[in-house]
């Protein structure tokens, strides 16, 4: 039997005449906007490219990150920018090239040229969607995952009669009220203060509530906030890493001195602590 | 046209329509009301039922909190007498009143009403003609408008004054309520209102809108809400912010009541106008002109209309549950009573979410109109742009709880929030296709309604930015109730809407006052106060990240920087917004009468006559094609039919 081959395997097969889809690109990237806009959508990109950065400058004035969560929160805005820029440049690139280079009339008179008539794209359509829905995907995936992360750190899950009461933890009764903040705490024999003291690298609990009106319980540097409502406990916590005096500030509008109900955060060594609580009168160390 | 037989007929378009009785002259007791006669009416009525409240109340009476009652009850019926006493003055019971006795408007009385051969004074009439309403209503939006933009002025002020207070904290907080209570009425009606009532009838060849005393009806209640909300600066003002959380609200003044008052009231008028836009979309549209032929402004105007449609009555009925607790203390949202703060604050959102993109739609399809225009292009993609204001509207009720993601309402609940507020990002994501589409290779015809398109885009992309952070949980946990969300919604509003909306005047201008808009000095004002809008607003993203609550009028001095900066940048909005203005007012008054179709649109509004005659149309139109039919072949497209090498290709325009 003839096994060998009938023809030369390279050898054309049936002839066609579509060209490769590859030269349908190329020929796009031939005319002279697709370089341009190519080439500003790279430059205003690596322009914005910055901002993931200068972003953060302001989030750090004053000492954040002083906890994990923190960390997290200015991480995810750092992927967030540098996820967005790729948009927001080709955006700002046709905008751009539209004013700097496709045709212009001025004037009155109404223009006697007209522009081809585009009345849609089907390549760049399903690009467009296709690339905005993965990123808006990958947006969503990884806040679902941060926000689990940072739940888990914060035990905002966790109801205030189910938290661990073990010898490390540091349980905080936060009340809110016109205008000002009452800190509780329960394992000192009720002492209470004015300044949130707070010991580092211990989880800390605090079961937030308000007597009066809807305050918000933001600990500024530690990106912990929760609202203070009157008739509900609220539930959030934080492991401060970081030694310093920090702010906490109410971040809802709770009437007429609501600029002014803000105080500060004392997060001190695990012994300072203690001593802060002996000397304020809670006998009992943990 | 005298015929014999006994039922009166009145010749319509050339057709004999037969008529009911004329009862007097046309028109009617409507001949004698008019502005002036409901502010007569609205103020007596006020007066009387103020007394009557004041005397019925006996002297010390108080609250459960000691809390003396009267002011409460004296202002309520002072609301409740104007908002009556206004509308029957001013005519809006006429009609149903008209039907009880069984008396059938003739035409003459329709055309009365409609305000013909009157003159100016139909503007200051319950006037019915749809172009009538949408001046009026630019009017009033403009008056609103200047209202929350002096107070924003005022703001910014005491904020910039970091070394003293200029204003007392009450004082200051009720600005802050009132300013943003007052701009989000103003930029909900901006589009809605003027460009939608005038316009949408001419652009689907409609002789009226559907309901054309419906929609003097929401004209004039929207008078009636902004009344009562400028009432409330004398009776101590709206100082928990424009959301008026509970239970601060329930410390607050009376002038509570006058918030309450007013989003009751304006809550009916959005819900009439917004049934009277939807049935004339539906209905109305010339003969020929099927979905595909509509031109995009109905999409988007039916779309924010149905979502002022669901969204609105949740307000409204948080409004009147605050009101209860107030006057009858029944305890919605006492928790001391067993009332929950939480649920104040889902129904306040329930309207609060949708509403913002009541905002954007309309002031993002009005760009659509304008760029085929200037551009010379059809709207790209005019399917894709259908989808993303379908998509916007089917998630726009699923995303209200991103307000709350820090209220500890439900931590659990966050997690599908976050998953449909960066949903949304998709369908807006098609809007700006669409724009950028548009632009592709287009020539620019550099007027000022194209060129606020591109601030416009500029601004949402920040916007659009700042908005995907804050959709985010775990970074809404550091910014919430920052400076930085309000930096990020003045660029979706402002940036966005309200500069949208200065678009779409400059480009309706013209046909709306017939005279041409000096545009050299409105480019000015605007270019003016897009400028400092960026220094205002790239400012206070500084100030919210650095840790700044809003709301507040003293502050760390780490702020003072980005509050000083912030402040110069809000006096240079003040000042091209007044050079707008001035620029409006002066071409509306002087300006040169404008040709019927200064723009070379191919549109049906703009094939009207300038200044368009009573019902618009002598001969219905009918549509033959689809809208925006601008352009030529591509000159690409015979090198994409040789790379194609597909000649049954008939696709007119692939061009990438």
């Amino acid at each position: 039997m003839d096994t060998r081959p009938t023809g030369p395997p390279d050898e054309p097969e049936e002839p066609t005449n579509r060209p490769p889809s590859m030269h349908r690109v190329k020929m796009w990237l031939r005319r002279p906007y697709a370089k341009g806009i190519v080439a500003l959508t790279v430059i205003i990109g690596v322009l914005l490219l910055p901002m993931a950065w200068i972003i953060l400058i302001p989030m750090q004035a004053t000492g954040a990150p002083a906890s994990e969560i923190m960390a997290g929160i200015e991480q995810t805005i750092f992927v967030f920018t540098i996820v967005s820029i790729p948009i927001v440049a080709f955006v700002y690139a046709v905008l751009v090239y539209s004013l700097l280079k496709w045709r212009k009339h001025k004037g009155d008179s109404i223009p006697e040229d007209e522009s081809p008539a585009i009345r849609t794209n089907t390549i760049g359509v399903a690009l467009w969607t296709g690339v905005s829905s993965v990123l808006a995907f990958f947006l969503v995936v990884w806040g679902l995952i941060e926000l689990a992360q940072i739940t888990s750190n914060s035990y905002g899950t966790i109801s205030a009669d189910q938290q661990p009461g073990d010898e490390q933890s540091v349980i905080v009764n936060v009340t809110g009220q016109q205008w000002i903040w009452t800190f509780e705490y329960p394992q000192h024999d009720g002492v209470t203060t004015e300044v949130l003291y707070l010991p580092k690298d211990r989880p800390v609990y605090f079961n937030v509530t308000s007597k009066d009106v809807i305050h918000n319980f933001w600990l500024v540097e530690l990106g912990v906030k929760i609202d203070a409502n009157p008739g509900a406990i609220t539930q959030t916590g934080v492991t401060p890493n970081k030694l310093g005096s920090f702010n906490l500030r109410c971040a809802e509008l709770c009437g007429m001195h609501h600029a002014y109900m803000e105080t500060s955060i004392e997060v001190v060594e695990g012994e300072t602590f203690a001593s802060v609580m002996r000397e304020l009168g809670g006998g009992r160390t943990s | 046209m005298s015929t014999e037989t006994i039922t009166p007929t009145s010749t319509v378009f050339g057709a004999e329509v037969p008529q009911p009785k004329q009862h007097g002259k046309p028109g009617g007791i409507m001949r004698r009301l008019n502005l002036g006669t409901a502010l007569i009416g609205g103020v007596g009525l006020a007066a009387i039922s103020g007394f009557v409240a004041n005397a019925l109340i006996p002297a010390g009476a108080s609250t459960v909190t000691f809390a003396p009652v009267a002011p409460d009850v004296v202002y309520l019926a002072i609301l409740v007498g104007w908002t009556i006493g206004f509308s029957a003055g001013i005519g809006a019971f006429v009609g149903p009143i008209r039907w009880l006795f069984g008396r059938d408007l003739t035409h003459a009385d329709a055309e009365y009403m409609a305000g013909k051969d009157l003159g100016v004074k139909r503007y200051f009439k319950f006037t019915t003609d749809h172009k009538v309403v949408g001046v009026q209503y630019l009017v009033v939006t403009m008056f609103i408008l200047g209202f929350g933009g002096l107070l924003a002025m005022l703001i910014r002020t005491e904020l910039g004054v970091t070394w003293s207070e200029v204003f007392s904290p009450g004082f200051y907080n009720s600005m802050i309520g009132t300013h943003g209570i007052a701009m989000i009425i103003a930029m909900i009606v901006s589009v809605m209102g003027p460009i939608a009532n005038f316009i949408m009838p001419l652009m689907i060849g409609a002789r009226d809108m559907a309901f054309p005393r419906l929609n003097a009806l929401s004209l004039w209640l929207l008078v009636v809400a902004a009344a009562a909300l400028v009432s409330t600066l004398f009776t101590g003002g709206i100082q928990d912010g424009w959301s008026v959380y509970q239970p601060l609200a329930s410390q607050g003044p009376p002038a509570m009541l006058g918030y309450q008052m007013t989003i009751i009231v304006f809550a009916i008028s959005t819900g009439v106008a917004s049934v009277n836009l939807m049935v004339t979309a539906l209905t109305m549209r010339a003969k020929g002109m099927t979905w595909s032929r509509t031109p995009i402004f109905v999409y988007g105007v039916f779309g924010a209309a149905l979502m002022g449609l669901y969204a609105f009555p949740f307000f409204q009925y948080s409004q009147i549950m605050a009101l209860t607790d107030r006057i009858w203390n029944t305890s919605f949202f006492n928790p001391l009573q067993g009332g929950s703060v939480w649920l104040y604050e889902n129904l306040f959102w329930l309207l609060g979410h949708p509403e913002v993109y009541v905002i954007i739609i309309p002031g993002t399809v009005v760009l659509f109109e304008v760029m085929p225009v200037f551009l010379r292009k059809p709207l790209f993609s005019f399917n894709f742009a259908v989808a993303g204001i379908v998509g916007v509207v089917a998630l726009s009720g699923l995303v209200w709880a991103h307000h709350m993601y820090m209220t500890g309402w439900a931590p659990a609940a966050n997690y599908p929030f976050m998953l449909s507020t960066e949903m949304i990002s998709i369908p807006v994501g098609f809007l700006v296709l669409v724009v950028i589409g548009t632009m592709w290779r287009g020539l620019v015809w550099t007027r000022l309604p194209i060129m606020a398109v591109y601030a416009v885009i500029f601004n949402k992309m920040i916007g659009g930015v700042t908005g995907i952070y804050l959709s985010d949980v775990p970074v809404d946990q550091y910014m919430h109730g920052t400076m930085f969300v309000v930096a990020h919604f003045h660029y979706m509003l402002m940036g966005a809407g309200l500069f949208g909306a200065m678009a779409g005047l400059a480009f309706y201008f013209p046909k709306m006052t017939g005279r041409v808009l000096d545009e050299r000095t409105a480019s000015i004002g605007f270019w003016t106060a897009f400028t400092g809008f960026q220094i205002t607003f790239m400012a206070m993203f500084v100030a919210g990240l650095q840790g700044m609550p809003r709301r507040v009028l003293q502050f760390d001095s780490l702020f003072n920087a980005p509050n000083w900066i912030s402040t110069i940048g809000a006096y240079i909005i003040g000042l091209g917004m007044l050079i707008f203005a001035g620029a409006v007012i002066s071409s509306w008054t002087s300006g040169d009468k404008a040709p019927a179709n200064p723009f070379g649109s191919k549109s049906l509004e703009w094939q009207t006559p300038t200044p368009v005659p009573l019902e618009n149309f002598e001969v219905l139109p009918v549509v033959t094609q689809k809208p925006y039919s601008y352009g030529v072949v591509d000159p690409y497209q015979k090198e994409m039919d040789a790379a194609d090498g597909d000649l049954d290709t008939q696709k007119v325009g692939s061009n990438q």
